[in-house]
């Protein structure tokens, strides 16, 4: 197992043993809430300086064409994780949805780079490990933001850690280096850094937009990162619907304390 | 007899207005329907200037926005510590930040239509607010919902807030400007300056 998965596991289960609390929408305690901001600054100056240029000139070198085809590829490396995933969750036309995806379109979509699949009425439907544990029940977690992978929670990044074991390209790597040091990996980290970059480029726009006008970017990202993740089906609970926007404008009375 | 039915039908409907103050959630949808169509389906995709375009686009914020309502809520408790003139210049600065800050974005929607999903109680004391529920269709996955809060303003339809997959723009401008205020040492006032320096 690479350092990388490692360090992803690593990471999840520590922040799984800190959790105290059943729902990322409690305030942050004020030890975490500083480490989050520290790490908010570090992701800022490094997206600033590396990431960001380093999608803009991505953008600049390609066509809509190639980004469309880095897109797809992408996003067929990812079939495998959803059809596990769709079987763990109880769904399994799903799964054999997601299956005939990822043999469609790594054969006739050119190793994935185009979604013919689609076209044939097998649309895309992804899922992860993350909702696979949401739906046994397992608690989101605080609010935490990751080193240069920016906002989740510890549900979601067991999450991706596990995901990241079902994508072809890390398989394919560990076999054809398995026992090497690092350096074997570095087919899997090359995609994996493409991948970054291609996911970076398409969301250039949408960053931008989400935190230009903020005072307080942090507070922004946090509060709208937590609002998505309600949208994420839990186990049970029939009123959750219900909870995740209730709010009552009628607020004078709520703030009368 | 037409006649008669007629008179006898609008006063029915008179009577039931008077007697329930809840908002009429059909009324609601046609009013977010009007709005998605004529201002931004049709708006984004006309041939008129930037210029034109970001004209009308204020003028239709400003008309079905109600940005005093927002703005309330989005200072939170500290609505309540503020003074007049600080309510009056906040509201003020979010109205021109809002409108900036969509007139950027509404290209976003370029090519985009809405699809209504009918409509679901809001919760509020008065029972005049309702959820026009619609989604936008992607180039690829599932579609993107768009939930319009919509408050009725004795008759008049107003949108309160917006909730794109699931975000509330109301609750997230209330996050940013509470966790704002608590940080800083100019409470309210440094809020407004802020503000006021990302207006251009």
């Amino acid at each position: 197992m690479s350092k990388f998965i490692k360090l992803f596991y690593f990471l999840g289960i520590v922040s799984l043993l800190c959790v105290r609390s059943a729902y990322a929408n409690t305030e942050d305690d004020s030890a975490l809430e500083t480490y989050n901001r520290a790490m908010f600054n570090f992701n800022t100056v490094a997206d600033d300086y590396l990431v960001k240029p380093v999608a803009k000139g991505y953008r600049a070198i390609t066509t809509e064409f190639i980004r469309e085809r880095v897109h797809d590829f992408f996003e067929n490396l990812k079939e495998p994780a959803s059809m596990i995933n769709h079987t763990l969750q109880g769904d399994f036309s799903d799964s054999g949805n997601s299956l005939g995806r990822f043999a469609i379109n790594s054969t006739l979509g050119l190793l994935g780079t185009f979604d013919v699949a689609s076209g044939w009425g097998l649309t895309k439907n992804k899922t992860g490990f993350d909702r696979t544990l949401a739906s046994w029940c397992v608690p989101d977690g605080p609010f935490i933001v990751l080193p240069l992978l920016g906002p989740s929670t510890p549900r979601a990044t067991v999450g991706m850690a596990a995901d990241t074991l079902s994508n072809p390209t890390y398989w394919a790597d560990y076999y054809t280096h398995f026992g090497d040091k690092w350096e074997g990996y570095a087919f899997y980290y090359g995609i994996t850094a493409l991948g970054f970059v291609s996911v970076r480029e398409e969301n250039l726009e949408l960053l931008d937009n989400l935190t230009a006008n903020s005072v307080d970017p942090y507070a922004t990202v946090k509060a709208a990162y937590i609002q998505n993740r309600l949208k994420i089906k839990a186990c049970a609970a029939p009123d959750e619907e219900q909870t995740e926007n209730s709010y009552d404008f009628d607020f004078d009375e709520e703030f009368d304390e | 007899m037409k006649k008669i039915l007629a008179v006898l039908f609008s006063a029915f409907l008179l009577m039931t207005s008077n007697a329930k103050a809840d908002i009429n959630a059909s009324k609601a949808e046609n009013f977010i329907k009007d709005v998605t169509k004529q201002g931004i389906e049709e708006l984004i995709n006309s041939d008129v200037s930037e210029a034109e375009k970001k004209a009308r686009f204020t003028k239709l914020f400003n008309e079905d926005l109600d940005l005093d309502f927002i703005g309330k809520f989005v200072l939170g408790r500290y609505w309540r510590t503020a003074t007049e003139k600080q309510r009056n210049e906040f509201i003020d600065v979010y109205r021109k930040l809002n409108i900036q800050t969509w007139s950027e974005r509404f290209n976003e929607f370029r090519g985009k239509h809405f699809e209504f999903l009918g409509t679901e109680k809001a919760n509020s004391k008065a029972n005049d607010q309702v959820y026009v529920n619609t989604q936008v269709p992607m180039p690829e996955g599932a579609p993107a919902s768009v939930k319009w809060r919509v408050k009725d303003t004795g008759g008049k339809m107003k949108i309160v807030d917006i909730i794109i997959e699931n975000v509330s723009l109301a609750i997230t401008a209330q996050k940013e400007y509470t966790s704002y205020i608590q940080k800083s040492p100019n409470g309210i006032d440094g809020l407004i300056k802020d503000l006021k320096a990302k207006l251009k």
